[in-house]
């Protein structure tokens, strides 16, 4: 991948950060500039004695700067990015220095296979993330000590067992509370309502199912007043299903179980994933089409890159969500991909009855921009949506999903726009936020493309038409 | 137990809260012994629901039609171009001139980057073409709105359709080619005009002002806009049609008049200003006086030809600044070079003045215009911002060749107090200005300049080259 302006601006924190990096282009700044191996690396003179060390991974973006700043990227990683882009900086050909290498060797995933060999002959020396897939180290653990962890884990399990199952109980009683007195009732004290219980929940060791209901209020004001009430049912209608799924995994398929243990919320490593030899792996390339970034009440911002399987994979799941989540404080609003980048990577897929989220296990190739279009198939807007209920009978808590059509329009009718399929009639109203954004596809007649449906809103993610390519951004 | 029986029996008691309408217990399947089978009934009820397809609405909202002609600008300078206007330190001057690169080379922003940048749109919108006005007018309600065509070539056939700039530019040279023509065309669609339109098209019967105009300037003394009235009342005193011009007897109140020279006498002129105008209000003072005044009607009352008036004000700067104002008024930019030459700072008297329009000039007089007031200076061009701010503003074009020369020649950007050197005002203003034929020279004098300083400049000057050497076709 090529670092180019339109990335290192959507990596930005902020335009300040911009505005900082920009004021360390001067050269001089810079004693020491260099490249290789898909890296540039460089040490800014900053106000202390010693410079600040700055590496960047042209294959995805990736970046690590030793000054003290709590912004991610820094100025410093932004002002590298930029001279590199720029081109006007000459970087020296070197080797790579200690202090980089060691960075390579802590970061996960997405090192090029060369390196991957590389960190692999090399001695084992410091403590890395990777180390917890090396059975060497296991090795030589005093047994005994392990054991004595294992059954600390396995204790700790059941006791969490025994908590979220009380937090079901209270939330079922929360839920008859409810339904006792009206959802119309509900949707008037839904906020207080619904973060007592939440923190009731949290206590209890089930942040999935606290995570619902935090997020719940926002979701429901975002739709008309009118609808509220009923948009309540189906929402408290799920957490119940969910609740009296994780009751019952012993009678349910593994797949469907391991759905409910995780909207309860169990979660599963990442290194736990990648060793689990059942999980699906698709190797294909992917393409972004886009990308969501959303601030948690937990003071978190979860960012959502959502993929489309470009390569043909018979059989096997044709798009994909990465999900990362960074502290809000760093103003970091998106992840290393942008929209239209195109990767070729082993994903690895959470087990799931609609298997969706995933962890990229090899990156074969990191991202390039390409104008190439999304392999979409050929089928209109009702046949997707006949899918999506296939899905949803399937996951009953089925949350939000892409539907790609083709030969779809956008129409208005007042403020609100809908997607609308004229073979069949059908016709999602489309996320508000769109409405200032999306409205110039309204005198567009025809158009393919992607989005996501959360079985309110439908937000228009990728949109082919005469007029070219229109993105969500 | 179907969807039916659902709405019907089960969904009013979950809305309405079960201890007020208690779900029919015949209904009611509990999953286990424990349980009132109230939860089960709320998930079944929510499960149904999700199932529902989305309602369509009965009828959608008819997109109105709209034909532009414009070609779109090319893909790859979209992306740079919206950087460039939402950039948060950006000057207004990118702006000014990329809206008119749009214009004048007939292009249009792509319709999907409109959402994006609004706030350019809604500034610019006559100069972005039909679709651009669409979004700039779409809150605007119906009856306000306007069809949205703008033709390449305007005749009386189609000149109402075009944005009101081009519908200005037509009609002053209408106006030019056969007033009477033109002041029928204006006639014809008076009535549907809103009041800014009716001062702008009113200010275009300056040129070739006539006492055929008389009629139609009389009944629009009881237009509703007050600045329409002013402005055909002050025509009318023009063409003596009022019984007295008081803007006229102001000013000739305030001329001395006296005679000077020994061997031959010649007539001097003199502004003699109140006692409480100030030497610094002084330029202001003298554009409201003589703002409503025209040359014919100043030389027919001081009974000297064009010429001569000039002459015997010349040693006298605020009149000569008075005759500067009423030249640039007029477009006699033939007079405003003889006054320039003995006022060399006209410029930045103007500036003073407060002087805030150059009317309807077309594009190649403003930049006569600015030619003559910035020649004098030479190579001591002023190296205050606010005077070439003030100049393209009220310019709004882009600098003539030998202006741009003097600017470039003179080394201007390193020579600005050192405090606002490379500032982003000044860089921006400079890559705004510079004509196409001129922009590698400024160019390598950017580059001198610190990155962080010359990154816009130099984006604007590529995004304006890409503008005029390519082109998309829809």
């Amino acid at each position: 991948m090529s670092l180019t302006f339109e990335r290192i601006e959507a990596l930005a924190p902020d335009q300040a950060s911009l505005a900082a990096a920009r004021k360390l282009l001067k050269p001089a700044m810079w004693p020491a500039l260099a490249e290789g191996e898909g890296l540039v690396w460089g040490e800014c003179q900053g106000s202390g004695a010693t410079p600040y060390r700055v590496v960047v991974s042209e294959a995805d973006a990736g970046y690590k700067c030793t000054c003290p700043s709590r912004k991610f990227p820094c100025k410093h990683a932004l002002a590298l990015m930029w001279m590199r882009a720029d081109r006007s900086t000459s970087f020296a050909a070197a080797t790579v220095p200690d202090w980089v290498k060691d960075w390579l060797s802590r970061r996960r995933g997405t090192s090029s296979s060369a390196s991957k060999a590389e960190e692999e002959a090399k001695p084992k020396t410091k403590p890395s993330i990777r180390l917890t897939e090396i059975p060497e180290a296991e090795a030589d653990a005093d047994p005994k000590a392990e054991q004595r962890a294992t059954a600390a884990r396995e204790r700790s399990r059941l006791e969490r067992e025994a908590a979220v199952m009380a937090g079901l109980e209270d939330l079922d009683t929360w839920l008859s509370d409810q339904v006792q007195h009206g959802m119309a009732n509900f949707v008037a004290q839904m906020a207080q309502a619904c973060r007592t219980i939440a923190q009731r929940l949290v206590d209890a060791k089930a942040p999935g199912l606290a995570g619902r209901l935090d997020a719940l209020p926002t979701r429901l004001f975002t739709l008309p007043g009118p609808v509220r009430p009923s948009a309540a049912i189906r929402e408290l209608g799920q957490l119940h299903l969910i609740s009296q799924a994780y009751r019952r995994t012993s009678e349910l398929p593994e797949l469907l179980a391991a759905d409910a243990r995780q909207a309860v919320g169990w979660s599963i490593t990442r290194e736990a994933l990648l060793n689990d030899s059942e999980a699906i792996r698709v190797d294909a390339q992917w393409r972004v089409f886009t990308v969501l970034s959303e601030a948690q009440p937990d003071r978190l911002r979860r960012v959502e890159t959502w993929l489309w399987r470009q390569s043909r994979a018979d059989g096997t799941p044709q798009c994909a969500v990465l999900i990362d989540f960074v502290p809000i404080s760093t103003g970091a609003a998106v992840g290393g991909y942008l929209v239209g980048d195109q990767i070729e990577a082993e994903l690895c897929f959470y087990r799931s009855t609609i298997p969706l989220r995933a962890q990229i296990n090899t990156l074969k190739r990191g991202a390039e921009q390409t104008s190439a279009p999304l392999t979409l198939p050929d089928e209109g807007l009702s046949t997707s949506y006949a899918k999506y209920e296939h899905a949803l009978a399937q996951l009953p808590w089925l949350g939000t999903i892409p539907l790609s059509f083709r030969a779809a329009s956008v129409r208005r009718n007042g403020e609100q726009l809908y997607l609308y399929d004229e073979e069949s009639g059908l016709s999602l109203p489309m996320h508000t936020s769109q409405a200032n954004h999306a409205s110039p596809l309204a005198t567009v007649d025809r158009i393919d493309g992607i989005g996501l449906w959360n079985g309110y809103e439908f937000t228009l993610a990728w949109a082919e038409t005469r007029l070219g390519r229109w993105t969500r951004s | 137990m179907n969807l039916t029986t659902l709405h019907a029996k089960v969904l009013p008691s979950l809305l309405g809260g079960t201890s007020r309408h208690p779900m029919p217990g015949e209904m009611i399947h509990p999953s286990s012994p424990s349980s009132d089978g109230t939860l089960e009934m709320l998930s079944l009820m929510g499960q149904a629901l999700r199932f529902e397809r989305p309602l369509t609405p009965e009828s959608f909202i008819v997109e109105p039609e709209i034909r532009d002609e414009r070609k779109i600008i090319a893909d790859r300078l979209r992306r740079p171009l919206i950087r460039l206007l939402t950039s948060k330190n950006a000057t207004e001057h990118p702006a000014r001139a990329l809206a008119r690169a749009f214009d004048r080379l007939r292009l249009r922003p792509h319709p999907f980057d409109l959402p994006l940048i609004d706030a350019f749109v809604r500034s610019n919108a006559e100069k972005l073409g039909p679709t651009a006005q669409h979004w700039a007018d779409r809150q605007k309600p119906e009856a306000e709105t306007q069809s949205y065509f703008d033709p390449e070539l305007l005749d009386e056939s189609n000149w109402m359709q075009a944005t009101l700039s081009r519908r200005l530019a037509y009609l002053e040279e209408r106006r030019r080619d056969d007033a009477n023509a033109a002041r029928a065309l204006v006639e014809s669609t008076w009535a549907q005009e809103e009041a800014d339109a009716r001062f702008r098209l009113l200010q275009v019967f300056q040129t070739g002002l006539s006492m055929s105009d008389q009629s139609f300037l009389s009944t629009l003394e009881k237009d509703r806009a007050p600045r329409v009235r002013a402005l055909a009342a002050r025509f009318l005193a023009r063409l003596g049609a009022s019984s007295e011009n008081l803007a006229l007897a102001a000013c000739l109140e305030r001329i001395k008049q006296s005679q000077s020279g020994l061997l031959r006498k010649r007539t001097t002129l003199q502004i003699e200003l109140p006692a409480n105008v100030k030497d610094q209000t002084a330029s202001r003072w003298i554009l409201q006086t003589f703002a409503d005044v025209s040359l014919g009607e100043l030389t027919g009352a001081l009974k000297v030809t064009e010429k001569e008036l000039i002459d015997a004000a010349a040693k006298d700067d605020p009149l000569l600044l008075a005759l500067a104002l009423i030249a640039t008024n007029e477009h006699r930019l033939d007079l405003l070079e003889l006054v320039v030459a003995k006022l060399p700072n006209a410029w930045e008297r103007m500036f003073e003045g407060g002087l805030d329009t150059l009317g309807t000039m077309t594009e190649s007089v403003r930049q006569r215009w600015e030619e003559i007031v910035v020649h004098p200076y030479r190579k001591d061009v002023p190296t205050n911002y606010s005077l070439w701010d003030w100049l393209h503003r009220i310019t709004d074009t882009e600098a003539s060749s030998s202006v741009m020369l003097i600017v470039l020649h003179a080394k201007l950007l390193t020579k600005v107090p050192e405090h606002e050197r490379g500032s982003a005002p000044w860089v921006e203003m400079m890559a705004a200005i510079c004509p196409a034929s001129q922009r590698q020279e400024l160019r390598e004098q950017l580059i001198q300049f610190d990155q962080s300083q010359s990154v816009t400049p130099l984006a604007l000057l590529d995004i304006l080259d890409g503008m005029e050497n390519e082109r998309t076709h829809v």
